[in-house]
């Protein structure tokens, strides 16, 4: 009973908390990199979850350990917010012709904080664990470390040779991945369940643990020694906070009064819907885009009637995805231009393969034989056109943005359900080529896009996205071409090629380019950075 | 030592050890006719990318392919021992995080339950002592039985920490964090003591025995604290050990409101991930608690009140009724 009265009377009283907070926290200035940056300070980041576990290889992608693995470990390369790789503990590198074969130069003197080196030894230690895992310890493998990863091999101290089976450009790229943390060998080598406490899990980041409490709060100190940060980044030596509290607020109205109070920094995930309001008292907000695959829908071939061209481009040009924006987001929010983000490098703009184009979507119906009926819904042989939309529980705003596309599509005369379930009957019975699941909603970063060659088939093991196993041979053909690509500049038509053939054949739906991570700020912080994954970074921040 | 109550004893020990298994046995049950398992949801998360391959390997490394009678024996195996085995959600022992958290929810409702009972008599004693001036609050108790503890916290945490800035969300283990989520807590318990506590003091001032004290100049102060407030108690006892369970349901959401890491937050972290080593520990922890707690009271009865006592020819405190 109290539970299900719970969010009407907490958006009633988020109102109120809003009202009531508007205190001492609402400056004037911006929260942007303006000032000068000063020394110390304690930045506190209320979070509504502290995820699962610790283990790092289960947690490291996770959207909420993510921020603090971010800080207290380093990766081999920095990926910054528009795809752009740098070296980091990875000075240089360079990789065989056939891109089997990668040699990395690695910065020398880099320690973990428990002392022990951060050398060619411990990078090997760090890829064979990323790639394989090793369950037989409860360890999960980096589910999207490249499956072509063979072995590595240390060459002398600062030197790795690393060796894929088949043509690996995403290597490098996905060394920047949230899920390429580099943890110290001694680490590696606990027991999952020693790993499960974040204080046994050792990096070389900015910050260490100073101490944590599960399900609580997470609480880091800078490390004073540190000075490998990737030159990208703009700051060297230590980070200029002296703490970064991580405490997990469940309660979302808590989290941004907390902020509009000056009781904290940064407050995870309000709602999109808010934004406005909070920038308008002066607060600071954050809406980064990851590297990644627009939020869309996979469309499963198989599944009549998107078996038939017509009517998957009639889906495709049935959707309004300015109206979803304008609807469910704000103008933090941008408009999907293909089946990437377009911060991706390789991503080209193809909105005019999905164009919103109700005219044509209503032809395209008509020429495939579908025919409106009194009730507006349209039918064929006593079929009526049917379409269930399976709301995304990892995405908050997923129910909102599917009750929208399913008014759109109505119009045209889909008959259109919407299903929403809880994270585990959706991971039970909502699946990629289930033939109950005719649109497969995606939201998933990556690196490099080099991962598309991986999901949309079923060759070498693929995702198979699309129904279509290798039954359709251009698509087989170009998803090839770009996983055997040898060269960026050789794989970038490809690519080109393969997003417009994607779209116009109504394979992939986009809706909008994504932020799964929104952040409110005290306009005291300054100087935050944000990465190819979206994670705000605080080694370059300060308090004024 | 008397053999009735040593026959007593034992069987009260006995009924308490079968509750604790059942519920142990029980939870299991529930737990696994649910669909999937928390390490499954984990990987399905389409962020994650693992292939069925992968999932299927992993999924057998925690025994959840195994079937579920199997994997009950070897839980029950374990519980025998004392061993609570590993969070399936977090890979830490169970016992180490009901152990990081038992004590913050102990002060909690430790603390609620003092809010609750000083409340509650506070209102008995005033409209006993000021029927007419202060009669209004005898409506009091409905009206917060019927306000959900998250209301009442929002409200507490909107205007004592954010508005006169008493007390830091972010602290919420603090002194004063933790009297606001004790009222929070508390009142709602309150309101149910004080009902029950208002109508049998109404009761007994309407015996003889009052009327007559009273006719001897006792004053209203003397005649609650002698005479009113000890027989007017025994039904609280039972109440307050009712409310346990409100206490620990209602920890739950007080805990979620104020920021706080108790058995609450840790129950719910566990029910929404199915992980189910630590639900068994927590449902046989409230069992053991709950019996624990109503013995406690089956105890307190006869101190309070003479007249019941177990039958026999030699009556001692300390003996309760079954």
């Amino acid at each position: 009973m109290k539970t299900s009265r719970a969010p009407r009377m907490i958006a009633c009283l988020a109102a109120v908390a809003a009202l009531a907070a508007c205190g001492p926290g609402a400056g004037a200035n911006a929260g942007d990199g303006s000032g000068t940056p000063r020394q110390g300070g304690d930045v506190t980041f209320l979070i509504d979850s502290l995820g699962d576990t610790w283990i790092p290889n289960n947690s490291a992608i996770s959207s909420f350990q993510g921020h603090i693995w971010g800080h207290v470990t380093d990766k081999l390369v920095y990926v910054d917010e528009n795809g752009e790789v740098s070296p980091w503990i990875a000075e240089n590198w360079e990789q065989n012709p056939a891109a089997t074969e990668f040699t990395l130069r690695l910065r020398k003197g880099v320690t973990f904080s428990d002392g022990t080196p951060l050398d060619a030894a411990a990078v090997l230690a760090n890829l064979d664990i990323w790639a394989k895992g090793d369950p037989a310890r409860g360890i999960n493998p980096i589910g999207l470390f490249p499956k072509t990863y063979d072995h590595a091999e240390v060459v002398d101290a600062a030197t790795v040779r690393v060796f894929f089976t088949a043509p690996t450009l995403g290597f490098i790229p996905t060394l920047g991945y949230h899920g390429s943390i580099l943890i110290s060998p001694k680490t590696i080598a606990l027991p999952a369940q020693q790993q499960a406490d974040l204080a046994n899990d050792i990096g070389s980041g900015p910050f260490v643990v100073a101490s944590w409490k599960e399900g609580d709060s997470v609480v880091l100190r800078k490390r004073p020694d540190y000075d490998w940060a990737p030159a990208a980044l703009g700051h060297r030596g230590p980070a200029r906070l002296d703490t970064i509290t991580y405490k997990l607020v469940a309660e979302p109205s808590v989290r941004t009064a907390a902020v509009q109070s000056g009781q904290a920094d940064v407050a995870y995930n309000p709602s999109p819907q808010e934004l406005a309001s909070f920038k308008e008292q002066g607060f600071t907000t954050a809406t980064p885009r990851y590297l990644g695959f627009v939020n869309g829908y996979a469309v499963n071939t198989k599944v009549a009637p998107f078996d038939d061209l017509k009517v998957r481009q009639a889906l495709q040009h049935g959707i309004d995805r300015q109206e979803i924006i304008s609807t469910v987001y704000t103008d933090g929010w941008l408009p999907a231009q293909s089946l990437f983000q377009s911060n991706v490098p390789g991503a080209t703009d193809r909105s005019a393969d999905f164009a919103h184009d109700p005219g044509r979507a209503n032809r395209l119906l008509d020429e495939a034989g579908w025919a409106k009926g009194a009730d507006g819904v349209r039918a064929k042989n006593g079929q009526q056109l049917k379409l269930t939309l399976y709301a995304n529980p990892y995405l908050a705003t997923s129910k909102a943005v599917d009750e929208l596309v399913a008014q759109q599509l109505g119009e045209l005369g889909f008959k259109v359900d919407i299903q929403a379930f809880d994270v585990v009957t959706y991971g039970e019975r909502v699946k990629v080529g289930s033939p109950s699941v005719a649109a497969y909603e995606v939201t998933r970063s990556f690196i490099d896009a080099g991962t598309v060659a991986g999901v949309l088939t079923d060759a070498n093991k693929g995702e198979n996205w699309f129904g279509l196993g290798q039954g359709d041979p251009k698509l087989v053909e170009l998803a090839a071409g770009v996983a055997r690509a040898q060269s960026v500049e050789a794989r970038a038509p490809l690519l080109d090629e393969l997003q417009g053939y994607v779209l116009r054949q109504g394979y992939f739906v986009p809706l909008t380019q994504i932020v799964q991570r929104v952040y409110l700020q005290s306009p005291k912080l300054h100087g935050v950075t944000y990465n190819g994954i979206a994670y705000a970074n605080y080694y370059t921040a300060w308090l004024g | 030592m008397n053999r009735d109550y040593a026959k007593y004893a034992l069987r009260r020990v006995l009924q308490a050890v079968v509750v604790v298994l059942l519920a142990y046995v029980f939870t299991f049950v529930v737990i696994s006719v649910l669909p999937g398992d928390p390490v499954t949801n984990t990987l399905r998360n389409p962020q994650n990318g693992f292939t069925e391959e992968e999932i299927t390997r992993i999924v057998a490394y925690y025994g959840l392919d195994r079937p579920v009678p199997e994997q009950l024996w070897a839980s029950l195996s374990r519980f025998a021992v004392g061993d609570f085995g590993v969070s399936l959600r977090s890979g830490l022992p169970v016992t180490r995080l009901i152990g990081d958290v038992l004590g913050s929810t102990v002060v909690l409702a430790l603390s609620a339950l003092a809010v609750a009972l000083v409340l509650a008599f506070a209102v008995g004693f005033a409209v006993r002592h000021q029927p007419r001036r202060l009669g209004f609050l005898r409506s009091f108790p409905s009206l917060f039985l019927s306000v959900p503890n998250f209301v009442i916290g929002l409200v507490l945490i909107n205007v004592f920490a954010f508005r006169l800035g008493l007390f830091r969300v972010i602290d919420a283990e603090g002194g004063l964090a933790t009297f606001f989520a004790a009222i929070a807590l508390g009142i709602p318990v309150s309101a149910q003591v004080a009902e029950v506590l208002i109508a049998n003091l109404d009761h007994e001032a309407g015996q003889e025995y009052a009327a007559v004290a009273t006719s001897r100049g006792l004053g209203r102060t003397r005649l609650f604290l002698r005479h009113l407030l000890k027989p007017a108690s025994l039904p609280v006892v039972t109440v307050v050990a009712l409310t346990v369970g409100e206490l620990l349901g209602g920890a739950l959401i007080t805990e979620q409101i104020f920021g706080r890491t108790g058995v609450g937050s840790l129950v719910q972290r566990s029910v929404t991930t199915q992980d189910l080593p630590v639900l068994q520990a927590v449902v046989t922890l409230a069992a053991v608690v709950f019996v624990v707690v109503n013995l406690a009271a089956d105890l307190v009865y006869p101190l309070l009140d003479p007249r019941v006592r177990l039958g026999g020819a030699k009556p001692r405190a300390g003996v309760a009724a079954p």
